[in-house]
Order: C-alpha cells, then structure tokens, then sequence
C-alpha cells in the first residue's frame, strides 16, 4: 500500500497556500458535467455537499435518517474552536496548532493540523453570515468560552445546541442548494458497497431503507463522511444510527484504515443504571469548569454524599493534576475516573460513577448563576435520573464518545482509493491519538467547506476519467454482492437478535479495549470476537423481509460490520506498543499511572490493509515528522 | 391586482381576513352595546337613541352594507378553513387529548358558535331590524318587548348571548395573534380582555330583554 | 435512582405500508423498569416480538437525547407523550403507574403520511425550508464575524427559536394539522437577524405558499403546539410570522 501524505514541503505557514495554488482548477462550465456522491449528511458531510454544489457540481447526497438535518453531528453540545483570539487572550493560529498537536498526544500530522487552525476562523464567518445564533455579549459581539482544558477562551457556542445550530447551517445550505438543482437528496438510503472502476471510486450501491431496493449511483468522485464507530462499544453518546459500515465497505474495496485503536472515551457521562440502557448521555464537559470531582477516601464507603465529610472526600483530579484540576484533558480525567474505581472508591449503587459536584459553585456563585450556566445540562440529568443536581452531587462515569481513527487520507483528504475522499469523524487526519474538546466541529466544517472545494477540483481536474454509468459490471458485481449479504442474514433464521449480541460485543470491547487495556485482555478480545462473530452468522434472527422497511435488517448489517471491525480496532490497540492519547495499555505507564509514548518506534500512523476474507490484514506505516514541534511528555501537572 | 388575490389565498391571508373582519364585529358590538345601554335611562332614552340612530341616514347604511360584506366574508372563509382543516387531518386520533393550557372550549367550539351566531343573527334582524318590522305605528321599545315577551325567543336570545360571549373570547386575542400583535408585554393584556370582553358582552347584552321585560 | 418494575397495556398503531389500513394491537409490557426511557420500553417489547417470531414495532429515533427530532409519536393522545418539554426519547417510565394502559399512535396529519407503524414520512418540513429556510451566501464570501454586530437579546431570541428540532410534534399536536410553530420559528430565527433580514420578504411569502402546497392545516390559535413543543417554542413566533407576512404582502416588491 502506498502511503504519500502528499503534505507539501516549505514552511509550515504558507504550506496550504502553495498547495491551493499547485492544484488544477476545474473550469467553471466543465463543473456541472461533473457529478460527485456525498454519503453522510452531519457537519461534514453536509457542509461539503452545499459547498461544492455552491461550486457548479451535481452533488447526490445520501444519509440513512429521513432528512439531513438529523445526522449525529445535531447532538454536539459544547461549541466550536476557532483561533479568532477575540478575548485577546493570548491565542493564535499557532497556539491553536500547537494545543491539537499536543492534545493528540504528538500522533497527528503537522501540515493537517495547521491547515486546520488556519481555516478555524473561516468557520465562524461563514456560519455567522448564515445566520447562526451564536452566544453574543451585550456589545453585540461574540461571545467565547474556555473548554474543554484549553487555558484560552477560543470556542464559540450557541447554548448546549451548537452542533445542532452548526448543522442547521449545512442542512440550510443544502436545502438551498436542492431547490436550486445541483443537490440531489437521497435520504433514508444506506451504502451496502463501495464501486471501483480501474482502481477509482465511481459509485456506491445503497438500499433504500423505505423499499427495500437495491439502487445503484455513479459519479466522478465519492465523499464519505458517515461519520464514527464509538458505537462499537454498544453503549456510546453516539447516536443510535451511527456505524462503520460505509468506511469498513470502503476498507474492503481497498482504502486503509488508520489508527483504529485510538478511541475516545469522554469522562462526563451519565453513568449506567440497567441492561435494558440503549445509550449513554453525554453532560457537556463545560460542567467541569465549575463543578468538582470527587470520590470517597474510603474505599467501599457507601455512606451517602453528603454525610461524607469534607476531610474524607478525595477530589482526585484538583489533587494529581494541580495545574489543570477539574479541567484536565477527556482521556486523562476518564482514566482517572476508573482508577479511582478500580480502587473500590465507585459511588452510586453499580460503583461505577464518581461525583461532580456543584455545592461550591453554588455557594460561591449562587443558585442563579449556576442555572443561567447550566439550566438546561441540569435539567436534562434530572430528567434522565430523577435527582436534583443542585441538591445532590451529580453522578457521572466516561463512555465512549469519539473515535480518532478512521480512514487514513492525504492532505487531500483522499483515501488510498483514488476517487475516494474521507471527511469529518470518519478520517483520522486530525486529532492524533486524542481530540480535544470542541476540535471536532471544527474539523468536519473545516474539511467540507474549506479544503474538500479545492482538492475535488485538483483531483477532478488532474484525473483521466473514462464515462461510468451504473450499467458497468463493476456496479452488477457490488450490487449482486449487497444483495447476496442480505439474503444470508435473512437465511440464518435463529434465534437472537441483532441488538443482543450487538450488546455483547459493547460487553467484550468496553472490558477489554476500553480505557485501560492489557495484552492479555487484548487477546481474550479477539478470541471472544471471533467466537461471538460465528455465533452471529449461526444464530442471528431477523424478523421480517427485506422487501419493506426494516429497522431489524438495517440493525443486523451494522453490527455483521462491527464484529468484523472491533478485530481490527483491538489487533491496531495489540501491536501499538505505547501508550497514548486515547490509547492506555497498562503495560506502558509511568509510575504515577500516566501513558508512556515511544516516539522512537511509534511515532507513525498505523495504517491496516485488508488481505481478504478470512486473512490477517496487513500492517502499514505512515511516519510521523515533526519539524516544527517538538515531542514532549503531555503534562496537565 | 394578482398579489391581492395570492396573498388572501394563503393560509395566513385568509386568516388574516377573518381577523379583520372579526374586529369590525367587536367595534359593531361595542357600539351596539353601548347604544343599548340607553335602556337603563328608560323607556324615553331608548326610543331616542333608536331615533337618533336612523337619523344617520347615509352612514347607516354605509355601515350596514360594511357589516354585512364584513359578515359574507367572514362566514366564507369559516366553512372554507373549517373544511381544509378537517382535511388536513383526515385519520383522527383515537386518543386525542390536550395538554392543558392550550384549546379551551371556546377555541374548539368557533365554527359552531359562528353558526349558531349567524342563526341568531337572522332571527335578532327578522324580530327587529327596521329593515324588515314595521316600526310606523309603534316605538322600538314596543316591538322589543312583544319580541322578548315570547318565552322561546328570550331563552334563545340569552343562551345566544353566552354563545356570543364564547365566541369573542377566542375570537378577540386570536385576532391580535394573527395579525401579529403578541408581543410578551402585552399579550397577557389581551388575553384578559377577551375574558373581560366576552364576560361583558353576554352579560351586557343578555341583560337588556331582561331590563325591557322588567321596564312594562 | 431507586427503580422499581411495573406491568402495562400497549394498544399500538400496527400499518404494515403507507397503503395498508392499519390496525390495533394490543400487547403485555412487563416488569419494565421505571428507570428506562420510553424508547427503552419499546426495545424490551420489540425483543421479545422478535424472539416470538412477530414483527417488531417500528419507530423512529436516534439521538436518544431529545436533540435530533427523529422520535415522536402520540402516547394517550399526547405527541411525545404526558410530559411537558420532553421528547419521547427522554420520558422515561417512572412517568407511568402500575396498570396503565398506554395508547400509542404514531403523528397523524396528512402531510405526514405513515410509513410503517409509528414512522412517518416528515420530508413535508424539508420541502418548505427548501422554499427559503436559508440565507443565500456562498462559501467563503462571509466578512469577519465581528463585523457585524448584534443586540444580545435579538440574538437570544433568533436562538429561541433556532432551537426547533423539527420533530413534527406542533402538527402532531394541533387539532388543525398546521405546521405554523414550525415554519414560523424558521422565519423568526432569521428574521430577527441582520443576516436574515435581506431576504426577508422572499421567504415569509414562499415559505408560507409551500407550506400550503403540502396539505397541512389553517392554525386557529389553539396554542396546543407550544404546549406540546419539546423546546418550548413560543407562538409568539407565529405572531412574527403574519407579521413579517403583512409586511411582505403590503410593503415589499415580491
Ligand atoms: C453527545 C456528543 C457531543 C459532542 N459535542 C461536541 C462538541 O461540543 N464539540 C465538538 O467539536 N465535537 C463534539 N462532538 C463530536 C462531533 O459531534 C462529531 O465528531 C461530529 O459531529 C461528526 O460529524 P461527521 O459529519 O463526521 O459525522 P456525523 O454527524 O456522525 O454524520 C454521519 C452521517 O453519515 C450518514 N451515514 C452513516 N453511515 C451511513 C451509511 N452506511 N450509508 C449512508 N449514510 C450513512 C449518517 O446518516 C449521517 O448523515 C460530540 C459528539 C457527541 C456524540
Ligand atoms: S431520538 Fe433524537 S430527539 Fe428523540
């Protein structure tokens, strides 16, 4: 597998401006006999589809919900960073840079994640100009926040609701686009398969989930940007739509997969309370600014909260990261929530939970302080628990909540399939081994409205491409291949669903490749995987036919995809041999319990080709150089 | 002239219309109202605001004609939301519950209080317009108290009273709310005089045949 | 967290197709934790339909967390269910008592038609944002964002309203079917903006003209919309919608 970041040379500031240059142009009149398929409607996917439509391309944008605005990017709370600086606080495109280079742990690309920061501010315009109802002070300016753990105020929100407010904008910007023709919408469609002509992506087979039909779509190009797999581990914040399967199709038409063992495991979550949970609920990290974490002394105290005394709580995280406390990095506070557990301190009736509490803010702010602040974080875990989080400390324990790895692209944003480009969550370009709050909804609308837009037009316009219609044999082979899959999981008539071993395998993979992971937990997992995946393809039980719609089948598809991925995600966390970012195994820490990176020997992105059925896939590297950074031990003392 | 037509075609423009026109009706009612309250100076005062009244010649009629295209309007556009609305929903719920706060009998029941409004109205011009009774021979009071005297009629006129109270009291805020006029300070305002007026207007009007009855 | 289990009656809204006639069904919900969100309950049921060979129930969701819009159907009559500012997914079952018996049917309007069971096809509200539910600017043509300056409250209010999820619940709920909430907190969010401002007129008109075209119903003021709405968008905003029609309709060259 060739493996060019094609990063251009020069330094490091005027990289993206030369590559703008160097890359061909498509002229405005060739742009509309050019047809593209977007997959995925969140921040990414959403806002590539409106930009290149803006651009002249025919653009057919498909999504598995019953309207764009509903993908999974709607559920971010927090905000968006952007190196504005508008605080005057002392940040900068550099800062920027530097904070998601260090807070991935030094495992992302330099030329990446520059180009990021630099494009940040665009984002905001762009939005704001769209109308987006950004938090403002009473000048009418913009308003900022610190999140996250950054120690300056760089991120921009629109209540608990900026996710939802950003995506508005892309769905906005689409609909726009669609009444004007140059969108074509196909929504509740999923991608069964990925179609390769000569080696370059020309298509995609979709069911239609209302028909069931198996319809086929060619173009030019295809995008995905269906987003991550944090749902591998059953319980996530993820939504309940969101899976692997378009970039584990696209990993078995040819494109590597990278780093797939670098998961995010958010430390603010509403902890689990009975096997019948479906999800887990995500408190916005904001919390952390004002409310203090703490556990018992004792372990195995199970004295209520509040008749433990003030000199028998250990506020663990003010105590080892002193510099940080309570905001100290996602991986790091999630890591030491289950320390703490481990130790027998777990609060709550599973004692899996620690305490977030908010008495001192309270007592320091007020009551009304804390509700303008909070109001609505508080009355949603109110709603989820049934306690009242301004009388008893919150409960909270981490949950998967992000994935970092994806599908390894270039600069470009292109996979190792030519044609193929991956965007949003569903790359792995830009956080390293762990993304820092509030980064994500700047990535995905930084690669759909400010990079996708120009390298499209250098691969389209640099790229011979013969005429492709959906009559070609590549598009019967994919779709006799998406047919025969479905017919073999309605054959297996047994008798479990595929939400029950859906579960299971959330089980394996959260015990043995979660937030503290071991060789031999590691090798217990794959084991248990394989035997899980055959007990699926004896046992699965789907109800119904694939005639109509289907929530069982569409359900069934994913998880097959899953049982396949987690191998991967679990052999990638096996043969890193460090510990980093999101990535935690045991036998590389320090004394005090914190990751050991070996940038000597790891300091590259693992990059996994598929071998075909039934084989070890294969193992590729991409380098990481660092010229402008320099690697340092990710200190929040 | 298209855009007229456009506008007054759309949900909100016919909405709009009904609005307007409910307005004009609670300006006529006010002054009617008002107008009738000369019963209480007795019988001399009342035959002289009817007097006085039909003096205005010209305008009267005027507004009559204003009232009554104010009226077709009004009823036209009712049957014609109350049928789109109905289709709108064509499967009906088999539970269909409120959740408080929201539709209040008098929302709920408009087309119907309309309808029964429009009976009464005919009948209230049939027993009393000078249009249609021979007032030569005897004074507006006469002909009231005869009218009112029948039982039938006094009982259908009081319970049209409350009928019209009904009415105004959602007719009154939803024409504000429809053309645009809800602003927080303000609205709480007018939803209390919809109550208010509507207390006052089956109370004030529904007291007159009894103040006629009551004056023989 | 104390839990504790309680048994129920579901008569459900069973439709195979959008041409199907539907029917009632009416199954045993037991020992059904008090903790689990509604949507939990339905899983547990749907389980147990599958392992007895039976159609689960089909419904919408995603999120879970009340922020996607995608659930929603009627409980007793009641779109998203008993409680107030609460999406389906987030009422949980300790709202129920013992015994009850829950009538669930799924959004019923003719804009919406079913799809299968609880699902319906809302791509209604698509059509009329497409109708101008957006502000016509290019990627990459916008200033710096600080350059243009707006009142706090002004922002805070277009926020009110941007808040819509688009759930459908306001349709659902009003005994007209009108999807006014809905377009009007669209309208209203870029109304109140400068940003917005410039196509104002456009959109109002068009917007309301789609949202005729798509067979939903005249709003008569029952105010059941922002009761039901999971977001508490205010009808004040319906307000600024005939407003900003008036003004369209009177003043503007559209
Ligand atoms: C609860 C929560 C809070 C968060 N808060 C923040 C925050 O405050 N700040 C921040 O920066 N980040 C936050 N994140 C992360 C961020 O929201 C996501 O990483 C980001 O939105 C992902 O966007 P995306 O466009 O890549 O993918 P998604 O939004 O997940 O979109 C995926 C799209 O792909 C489609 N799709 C998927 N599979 C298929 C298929 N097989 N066929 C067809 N279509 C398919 C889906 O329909 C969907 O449209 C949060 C995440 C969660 C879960
Ligand atoms: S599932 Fe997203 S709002 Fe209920």
């Amino acid at each position: 597998m060739q493996l060019d970041s094609k990063i251009p040379g020069g330094p490091l500031e005027t990289k993206w401006d030369r590559h703008r240059f160097d890359l061909k142009l498509v002229n405005p009149a060739n742009k509309r006999k050019f047809e593209i398929i977007v997959v995925g409607t969140g921040l990414a996917g959403g806002s590539a589809s409106a930009a290149l439509a803006e651009l002249g391309y025919n653009v057919k944008t498909f999504c598995i919900q019953d309207t764009p605005r509903r993908a999974h990017s709607i559920a971010a709370q927090g905000g968006i960073n952007a190196a504005k600086n508008y605080p005057n606080d002392g940040d900068s495109i550099w800062r920027l840079f530097y904070d998601t280079i260090k807070g991935g742990d030094f495992r992302a690309r330099e030329g990446n994640v520059y180009r990021l920061a630099q494009v940040s501010n665009l984002i905001i315009d762009h939005c704001v100009a769209l109308g987006l109802p950004f938090a403002r002070e009473y000048g009418g300016l913009l308003a900022n926040r610190s999140f996250g753990g950054a120690q300056v105020s760089r991120t921009f929100y629109a209540r608990g609701q900026t996710g939802q407010q950003l995506l508005l904008c892309c769905y906005q910007g689409m609909m726009r686009q669609i009444a004007a023709g140059q969108i074509t919408m196909f929504p509740r469609r999923e991608m069964l398969e990925l179609v390769t002509v000569n080696g370059q992506a020309r298509g995609i087979v979709v069911r239609n989930l209302l028909t069931g039909e198996i319809e086929r779509h060619a173009a030019h190009a295809v995008v995905l940007a269906t987003g991550g797999y944090g749902n591998v581990f059953y319980l996530s914040t993820n939504g309940a739509g969101s899976n692997v399967s378009a970039a584990w199709k696209a990993y078995k038409k040819g494109a590597g997969f990278a780093n797939p063992c670098y998961t995010q495991i958010h430390p603010t979550c509403i902890p689990v309370h009975g096997d019948y949970q479906s999800k887990l609920t995500l408190m916005s990290e904001s919390l952390r600014n004002d409310g203090r974490v703490w556990v018992p002394k004792q372990a195995g105290d199970k004295r209520p909260p509040h008749e433990i005394p003030e000199s028998e709580r250990d506020y663990y995280l003010e105590r080892i990261y002193p510099s940080f406390g309570n905001l100290a990095p996602r991986d790091i506070s999630s890591r030491a929530a289950k320390l703490m557990c481990d130790q027998g301190k777990g609060v709550g009736s599973t004692g899996l939970a620690v305490y977030l509490d908010f008495a001192d803010a309270i007592k320091r702010l007020g009551r009304k302080v804390i509700e303008e602040r909070y109001g609505n974080l508080f009355q949603m875990y109110h709603k989820i628990t049934d306690q009242d989080p301004y009388e008893v400390p919150m409960m909270i324990f981490p949950a998967s909540h992000y994935t970092m790895g994806g599908l390894w692209v270039d600069y470009n944003l292109m996979s190792t399939i030519p044609g193929l480009f991956a965007l949003g969550e569903a790359n792995f370009s830009d956080h390293g081994a762990n993304r820092l709050g509030a980064s994500a909804l700047m990535q995905g609308l930084a690669d759909g409205y400010f990079v996708i837009p120009y390298t499209m037009g250098g691969y389209l316009g640099g790229t011979p491409l013969t005429e492709v219609n959906t009559s070609h044999p590549a598009f019967t082979e994919a779709e006799a291949a998406a047919k025969a899959r479905t017919e073999k999981l309605l054959g297996i008539k047994g008798k479990r669903t595929a939400a029950s071993f859906h579960r299971d395998l959330g089980n394996i993979m959260w015990e043995y490749c979660g937030m503290g992971r071991n060789d031999e937990g590691m090798k217990k997992a794959l084991k248990l995987i394989a035997d899980l995946r055959g007990d699926f393809w004896q046992n699965l039980l789907i109800p119904g036919t694939d005639k109509n719609f289907n929530q069982s089948l569409e359900r069934a598809g994913r998880v097959a995809d899953f049982l396949e991925f987690a191998e991967l995600l679990v052999t990638d966390a096996l043969a890193r041999r460090e510990s980093c970012g999101g990535h935690f195994n045991e036998a590389f820490q320090t004394e005090d319990h914190e990751p050991l990176r070996d940038d000597e020997n790891m300091c590259h992105a693992a990059v996994w080709e598929y071998a075909g059925e039934g084989k070890d896939p294969i193992f590729n590297k991409e380098p990481l150089v660092f010229e402008n950074v320099k690697l340092a031990v990710r200190s929040y003392k | 002239m298209i855009w007229v037509a456009r506008i007054f075609s759309t949900s909100i423009g016919k909405k709009q219309l009904m609005a307007v026109t409910g307005i004009l009706f609670l300006v006529f009612l006010t002054t009617h109202l008002l107008g009738n309250l000369s019963i209480y100076g007795g019988i001399e005062a009342f035959n002289a605001y009817a007097e006085h009244l039909h003096a205005l010649g010209k305008l009267l009629v005027v507004a009559e004609v204003g009232l009554v295209v104010a009226l077709i309007i009004h009823v036209t556009l009712a049957i014609i939301l109350f049928f789109e609305n109905r289709k709108a929903r064509p499967i009906k719920y088999a539970v269909d519950k409120s959740g408080g706060g929201g539709r209040t009998l008098s929302s709920q029941t408009m087309p119907f209080t309309g309808l029964l409004i429009l009976a009464f109205v005919g009948l209230h011009l049939a027993n009393l317009s000078h249009h249609i009774v021979d007032q030569t021979n005897r004074t507006i009071f006469q002909i009231a108290y005869e009218v009112f005297a029948n039982k039938g009629i006094l009982i259908f006129y009081l319970a049209s009273m409350v009928v019209v109270g009904l009415h105004v009291r959602h007719g009154l805020w939803s024409a504000f709310q429809t053309i645009g006029a809800n602003h927080p300070k303000y609205m709480p305002f007018i939803e209390w005089l919809s109550i208010f007026f509507a207390v006052i207007v089956a109370v004030g009007f529904g007291s007159l045949p009894l103040a006629i009855l009551a004056l023989k | 967290m104390s839990g504790k289990n309680i048994n129920l009656t579901l008569k459900i809204w069973r439709q195979n197709s959008p041409e199907d006639r539907g029917r009632w069904e009416i199954f045993q919900a037991k020992d059904i934790s008090t903790e689990a969100s509604f949507l939990e309950m339905l899983d547990i049921v749907n389980e147990q339909l599958a392992l007895a060979g039976k159609e689960p129930v089909a419904f919408d969701h995603d999120c879970r967390e009340g922020i996607c819009g995608t659930c929603g159907c009627a409980v007793n009559g009641r779109p998203h269910g008993p409680d107030r500012e609460t999406t389906l997914c987030q009422l949980h079952m300790r709202r129920f008592q013992e015994g009850d018996t829950l009538v669930i049917e799924p959004y019923r309007a003719r804009a919406f038609p079913v799809i299968k069971d609880l699902v319906v096809d809302r791509s209604a509200f698509d059509g009329v944002i497409q109708a101008g539910g957006f502000v016509s600017v290019n990627t990459g043509q916008a200033q710096d964002a600080n350059n243009l300056p707006v009142p706090r409250d002004d922002a805070e209010r277009a926020m009110d309203a941007a808040a819509c999820i688009g759930c459908g619940a306001c349709v659902a709920a009003c005994p007209n079917a009108a999807a006014m909430l809905f377009v009007s907190a669209k309208v209203s969010h870029l109304a109140v903006l400068p940003q917005g401002r410039t196509e104002a007129a456009r959109r109002a008109l068009s917007m309301v003209a789609q949202m005729d075209a798509a067979g939903f119903g005249n709003c008569t003021n029952h105010k059941e919309c922002e009761v039901e709405c999971p977001k508490g968008i205010s009808i004040s905003n319906i307000a600024r919608l005939n407003r900003e029609f008036i003004k369209a309709g009177l003043a503007s060259k559209e």
